[in-house]
């Protein structure tokens, strides 16, 4: 078994007298696309924001690639190979698609501030090779002709994928997906399904994503880790979670457990 | 460069040579306090405009520029040339200081923190007598390059124009970088730029540091114009009447700042007879502009946003 990437220790986090999250262990295997899903309120988007760095976990740690990223602001569990993208999607709307994914290769721009004043030797050659990469990222995510738009007029499928093209952009590690698939069409999610394993197979990257909806996750994921009430209730492949009765229980109330179970 | 620029400089750099000659000096001193004034508001264009944080310390930096430049002068008989840029980068690292409350405070409680900035730094130019002349105020020493005073409109004219152009353009190119971006990105969504890698504080910070800049060579330049530093120049109510322009002009564009400082530069001179309600006519203006056109005279003469830098790539 070889060392995970992203390693979560007894994650916990408390709002005033809610607990969110509850002593979570979660061990991201590298290369591997893991799902943790859950009913609404489990904490899955708390999990996400607690490795991103935006909330602080009251106890526990979480380790990227030997690193501890505890202290750490999310601009540097960025630099660090970690991406996300938002469950209600955090766009830079008053700009079009292609600038939105050239913020994401900010980092990697290659010209510095008296360049950028003067416009000088390699500033417009520095430009055209981010416009260039984060086209290709648009045709990637399969929103290339909409490069002009302006990310806050485009319908929400579509910003999905901009979001997408945005974190790639910053050329990631791992890839952390809040909520990918809602509000997609089935169509939609197909697609999706395919970006995420090309992404993947060509890239190498690793895949934490968190959804309630089952169908999505169960088909293209590794391995699956559940929540509910701020716990976790099963981990394991897909096809042992969906048999799994404490799983039924959470997603479909007691009673139906019940009968399906007899 | 293309056509279009070689044709833009040629004709900037004609009109500069042309102007001295067509105008007599109380237009060209018009002209220069255009210029500081909209150099001052350049700043506002940077922080507010494009990083999205309040700031009416504008008229604190705008003092410190101007305070800083006369009192290297007369004190340690530093020329105005140096003192200027000294002074400038003085209230750059003040800027930078004050834009670390950013990290707590935001929107409302920001323009209320910045403005307290301005009304401690306004106290300290009347009680710090002995170096400031207190209330009473304090003397310009002329502005002296190469051995010669320049005194006149006429003269200062052929500083602080180039100063204020070349400075406009350094703005104009780094809104048009990676940097540009990020700034903007900043105002729009903090939470994902951080995402993506970019440190919003000091992103923030570096928009203080930078305004503060722009104010404080602005009130240098605008000090040898106005030849006496008056301590009730550098209050809140300049803080808001710098906004005033910058909001009116358009916030999301270098140009604005330009056009906003025209319109309130000019404004006085076509209403000699209402000088007793010229508060009112810039406060109805501001207020017209906030409500009607939030995005100043320049979004409603350059309708598409992004078409040219100049007209609103700042977005």
């Amino acid at each position: 078994m070889t060392a995970p990437l992203l390693s979560i220790q007894d994650i916990g986090v408390r709002f005033g007298g809610i607990v969110a999250l509850d002593g979570i262990n979660i061990d991201v295997e590298p290369g591997a696309i893991h799902a943790i899903i859950g009913p609404n309120g489990a904490g899955k988007s708390t999990l996400i924001n607690v490795v991103t760095g935006i909330y602080t976990a009251g106890q526990g740690s979480v380790t990227f690639a030997g690193q501890t990223l505890n202290r750490l602001k999310p601009h540097d569990i960025c630099r660090l190979g970690i991406a996300r993208t938002f469950q209600n999607t955090e766009l830079f709307g008053e700009m079009t698609a292609l600038e939105n994914v050239m913020i994401g290769a900010h980092r990697s721009g290659g010209y510095g501030p008296f360049v950028a004043a003067t416009h000088g030797f390699g500033f417009a050659a520095a430009e055209s090779r981010m416009r260039a990469e984060a086209m290709d990222l648009l045709e990637l995510v399969g929103i290339a002709e909409d490069a002009a738009m302006l990310a806050g007029a485009l319908p929400f499928g579509k910003q999905r994928r901009l979001e997408l093209a945005r974190a790639l952009a910053t050329r990631p590690r791992m890839l952390l997906l809040d909520e990918p698939a809602a509000g997609l069409r089935a169509a939609e999610i197909e697609a999706l399904n395919n970006i995420l394993l090309d992404l993947r197979a060509r890239r190498g990257l690793t895949i934490l994503l968190i959804d309630h909806v089952m169908a999505l996750v169960l088909k293209i994921s590794d391995r699956v880790t559940v929540l509910n009430f701020g716990r976790k209730i099963a981990e394991g492949l897909p096809a042992e979670v969906r048999a799994n009765p404490d799983v039924i229980k959470a997603y479909l109330g007691e009673r139906a457990a019940n009968a399906i179970a007899s | 460069m293309t056509g279009k620029t070689l044709l833009f400089a040629v004709t900037g750099i004609g009109l500069f040579f042309a102007l001295p000659h067509m105008l007599a000096d109380f237009q060209l001193f018009q002209v220069c306090l255009i210029a500081v004034t909209a150099l001052i508001a350049l700043g506002l264009t940077v922080v507010t405009g494009l990083a999205g944080q309040v700031s009416l310390a504008q008229a604190a930096f705008v003092g410190i520029g101007g305070y800083g430049a006369a009192i290297l002068a007369t004190r340690w008989g530093v020329p105005l040339w140096a003192g200027i840029p000294l002074s400038g980068i003085v209230a750059a690292m003040a800027g930078f200081v004050l834009g670390q409350v950013t990290l707590r405070v935001s929107g409302h409680y920001l323009a209320l923190a910045t403005m307290a900035v301005t009304a401690i730094v306004q106290l300290a130019f009347i009680h710090m007598d002995d170096i400031t002349g207190g209330a009473a105020g304090m003397p310009v020493p002329s502005f002296e390059i190469g051995g010669r005073a320049l005194t006149s409109g006429g003269e200062l004219y052929y500083v602080i124009v180039p100063t204020t152009a070349v400075l406009f353009l350094i703005v104009g190119n780094i809104i048009r970088s990676r940097f540009g971006r990020a700034f903007a990105a900043t105002r729009q969504s903090e939470i994902a730029v951080a995402a993506m890698g970019v440190d919003v504080l000091r992103y923030k910070a570096l928009a203080f540091a930078g305004s503060a800049f722009l104010g404080a060579v602005g009130g240098g330049l605008l000090a040898p114009l106005a030849s006496y530093l008056d301590p009730m120049q550098f209050g809140i109510p300049q803080s808001i009447y710098y906004m005033a322009i910058a909001v009116v002009g358009g916030l999301r564009s270098p140009a604005g700042a330009i056009i906003g400082a025209v319109v309130f530069i000019l404004i006085p001179e076509f209403l000699q007879a209402f000088q007793s309600y010229l508060g009112l006519v810039f406060a109805l203006l501001l207020l017209g502009f906030i409500v009607l056109w939030p995005n100043g005279l320049s979004g409603l003469i350059f309708r598409r946003p992004g078409a040219r830098w100049w007209g609103g790539a700042a977005r």
